[in-house]
């Protein structure tokens, strides 16, 4: 009878250690995984706060600032929200409906003193690769939005 | 015309779908059999209702009747007709017709094939069905109709969005609601067994079929998907951890789990309460996948609010489901009183038991990355997004973990196993893969985890290959056969077993593939002029020249690149950046040159400045393998299918 109490324990043991092994995994991924989104405004108020943390900025490539390095893909642009502008830089191809004067969302680190360093541009483009989205209101719909939130 | 035959079947089929709810409660209280046949009636009924209104919405496409607002706002003139008549599920509100379309015609399909074989679950089936297809109804018909005119129709229509013409998206979703939905049956079977005290394995055995067809959709599904997103996206990729993609992979999850816990039910009669589970988070979960995929709420939980109404009720729906659901399971559980108990780790049951905790722990991970955003983003005004690499850093010890498990499989006993006899099973096969874990970097696999993941996939190799030749040779000399005969024999008398062990094949093809993908892309972004040459792994690209194509409904400009390889032919490459005339969207047309060994893709960009113009190529080995692996895992699926009911079943 001992025996058989003994290896019930002994496989509770192992799947709790198991089970909180995984926990353990997905909690200790999930915290340094998190990637806040701040509008131009809100990452130039909280700059200090930021600085060197992987984020999101969204807002307009602002008309007439994009500028590219001859030879080269690097490009430097403003994202602005209408209020403050942020100066982004960038190398590699940028996606298709990436344009002055139209949305964006750049994903990288500001460090105090330097440009944005973003190592990912998501134009409108990439959010449409949500089904939902793919109808023409989706997209007004989510430019609206954007649009909202950047008020 | 054709609209308002559609619009107006499905409204009888909103009435009919409330008698299908009520009749079989009103046959079992009184125990008044003609209700419950009436309601089998009501249940043909409303598939033919609804094939009627499907058909008549894709006519309405067919006709280019743009006064229809849905035909409207995804077709054109233009639109070519393959696409218009897919164009049904090209939006919300035809996408949610054909799933219930497809629940209609399952339902259906339940009523006839079950009617005589459980008599006792078929009242059950057919109200719970009932209320799910009321559900849907309510929602097509009033919050997300698409059957609405507009008053003054457009002479053209707005097309449908670029990225949708393509074949690979017309079929993507189909398949998926397909998996989706057959979840429901196997659901409503479950909750039947539930409320009729049977909650032994009879739901089990007479759902098999369903289940293991619903996976295999949502398989056919996921990679579908995953495959459009390659060739179509253009960003050299097949899976992103987008919470699209992430609410097809969740019921996915759920649903293997459950694939491989029944069972330990069938067999041991253990996992009863934890079966249940399973297949009401899997059917759960699909509906939560519908919901998130066809709301809206996933562009922006503020762009979700603007429309309050579908918000609130699809809320109220699952909250009533779960509600329903886990109360019923709670009410009930106690007389799932399970006799028997696991007795040893080294043993098939605790295997699969530490299988479920893996998958499950995948899906969880998965839930959480989806819905904290949206939590968040509802809770405060923060809005938060969950990066591929917390997926990968979960995923990747899972998936070895799974690998690992797999292995073991065909070999542990049921029960419980001596250690000394284990360490004689998976003696040869273990030094295999540890071999390989070792071997693997100086072929050039110098990653860790793919290092792991080449030795665990020879281990799983050797593990079933083991198995399959013994089992063979047992057949050869008891029964006097060839060799072939006798593997012939063996794998089509237990085809659950041997299409288990294809799917557990295919799927160590594709984790080569992820490995390959994975793990060893390369990646140039550059400028090219005409009769610029560049290197990317041994091939050697030249950029010929430039040209201007047009379809019907959209234009191009088009590279044409010399691609050479020492001892190969020279292949000719066309990249494309389109645009479509009706919505002036520039799309990229990636061209791919696939191969055992590896994909060349190449991606066109911008023109800079007199005929220079950006390209991004990737050179991907083994993404074929995904592909190839998935279609093996998908004819072992059918295979398990074929099998009959009566399964060979020794005393425990």
């Amino acid at each position: 009878m001992k025996t058989l109490a003994n290896k019930r324990l002994y496989l509770i043991l192992t799947v709790l250690v198991v089970g909180g092994s995984l926990a353990a995994l997905v909690f200790s991924s999930f915290t340094g995984a998190l990637v806040y989104f701040h509008t131009p405004t809100e990452a130039v108020a909280k700059q200090r706060e930021l600085d060197g943390k992987k984020i999101r900025v969204g807002g307009m490539v602002q008309a007439g600032s994009l500028a590219r390095e001859a030879g080269t893909l690097k490009i430097r642009f403003l994202v602005t929200d209408g209020n403050a502008q942020i100066p982004v830089r960038y190398d590699g191809m940028v996606p298709d409906l990436f344009r002055e004067g139209q949305g964006v969302v750049v994903e990288g680190t500001w460090k105090s003193g330097q440009d944005f360093s973003a190592d990912t541009i998501l134009a409108k483009h990439s959010e449409d690769y949500v089904p939902v989205e793919m109808s023409e209101q989706g997209i007004a719909k989510s430019k609206e939005s954007l649009l909202k939130s950047l008020k | 015309m054709w609209i308002e035959i559609a619009h107006f079947s499905t409204l009888i089929a909103l009435m009919l779908a409330a008698l299908l709810l009520i009749a079989p409660l009103i046959g079992v209280r009184w125990q008044r059999v003609v209700w419950i046949r009436v309601a089998r009636q009501a249940a043909f009924m409303i598939c033919a209702l609804l094939t009627l209104a499907s058909a008549g919405l894709i006519a309405s496409f067919l006709n280019h009747d743009f006064s229809v607002k849905y035909v409207a706002e995804h077709a054109s003139l233009k639109l070519p007709v393959f696409y218009l008549a897919t164009a049904m599920w090209g939006g919300h509100e035809g996408s949610l017709l054909l799933w219930t379309w497809m629940l209609s015609l399952f339902v259906a399909i339940a009523a006839w094939k079950h009617w005589k074989t459980h008599p006792v679950s078929m009242p059950w089936v057919l109200s719970i069905n009932g209320g799910l297809l009321l559900g849907f109804l309510l929602l097509v018909v009033f919050l997300s109709s698409p059957f609405e005119r507009l008053l003054s129709p457009p002479a053209d229509g707005r097309d449908l969005n670029p990225l949708l013409q393509d074949p690979g998206m017309v079929f993507h979703p189909p398949f998926l609601y397909m998996g989706y939905v057959g979840f429901a049956i196997p659901y409503a079977f479950a909750m039947a067994a539930l409320i009729t005290s049977q909650g032994d394995s009879e739901w089990i055995l007479a759902t098999r079929r369903w289940t293991l067809f619903s996976w295999a959709m949502l398989t056919i599904g996921i990679v579908f998907g995953a495959y459009w997103a390659y060739y179509e996206l253009g960003w050299g990729g097949y899976w992103a951890w987008d919470p699209v993609e992430n609410a097809s992979f969740m019921p996915w999850l759920t649903g293997l789990a459950f694939l491989h816990s029944v069972m330990v039910q069938e067999r041991r009669r253990m996992f009863k309460t934890w079966n249940l589970f399973l297949i009401i988070t899997t059917f759960a979960l699909s509906l939560l996948g519908t919901f998130l995929v066809r709301s809206g709420v996933l562009s922006s939980v503020h762009a979700f609010a603007t429309d309050p109404g579908r918000g609130v009720y699809i809320l109220i729906f699952m909250s009533a489901l779960l509600l329903f659901s886990f109360g019923l399971l709670t009410a009930k559980s106690d007389q799932l009183r399970e006799t028997p108990q696991l007795e040893s780790p080294w043993s098939k049951e605790f295997s699969f038991l530490i299988n479920n905790l893996f998958l499950v722990a995948g899906a969880c991970t998965v839930l959480l990355g989806t819905l904290y955003p949206l939590a968040i983003e509802t809770l405060s005004t923060a809005k938060v997004s969950v990066g591929a690499p917390y997926y990968n850093k979960v995923f990747i010890p899972i998936m070895l973990g799974m690998l690992a498990l797999m292995g073991l499989g065909p070999l542990i006993p049921w029960q419980r196993a001596s250690l000394a006899k284990l360490r004689q099973e998976f003696l040869p096969a273990g030094i295999i893969g540890l071999l390989g874990m070792v071997v693997a970097p100086l072929i050039g696999i110098n990653h860790l985890s793919g290092a792991i993941a080449t030795g665990l996939i020879l281990f799983v190799g050797t593990t079933h290959l083991t198995d399959l030749l013994r089992n063979t040779k047992t057949r050869m000399s008891r029964e006097s056969l060839t060799a072939p005969g006798a593997f012939l024999r063996l794998v089509t008398r237990n085809k659950r077993r041997y299409g288990g062990m294809l799917v557990h094949l295919g799927t160590l093809v594709m984790v080569a593939g992820f490995v390959g993908s994975g793990l060893f892309q390369e990646e140039r972004d550059l400028f090219l002029a005409k009769g610029d040459s560049m290197r990317i792994g041994s091939w050697s690209l030249t950029l010929e020249s430039m040209e201007k194509t047009a379809r019907r409904n959209w234009q191009a400009d088009e590279a044409v690149i010399r691609a050479e390889r020492p001892g190969e032919a020279t292949l000719t490459l066309r990249p494309q950046k389109r645009v479509y005339s009706e919505n002036s969207q520039p799309t990229t047309e990636a061209a791919i040159h696939s191969s055992w060994r590896e994909d060349l893709y190449v991606v066109l960009g911008d023109g800079v400045k007199d005929g220079v113009w950006a390209f991004r190529i990737y050179r991907t080995p083994l993404v074929a393998w995904i592909w190839v692996g998935s279609g093996i895992m998908v004819v072992g699926v059918f295979w398990a299918m074929l099998q009959g009911r009566r399964l060979q079943r020794r005393a425990p």
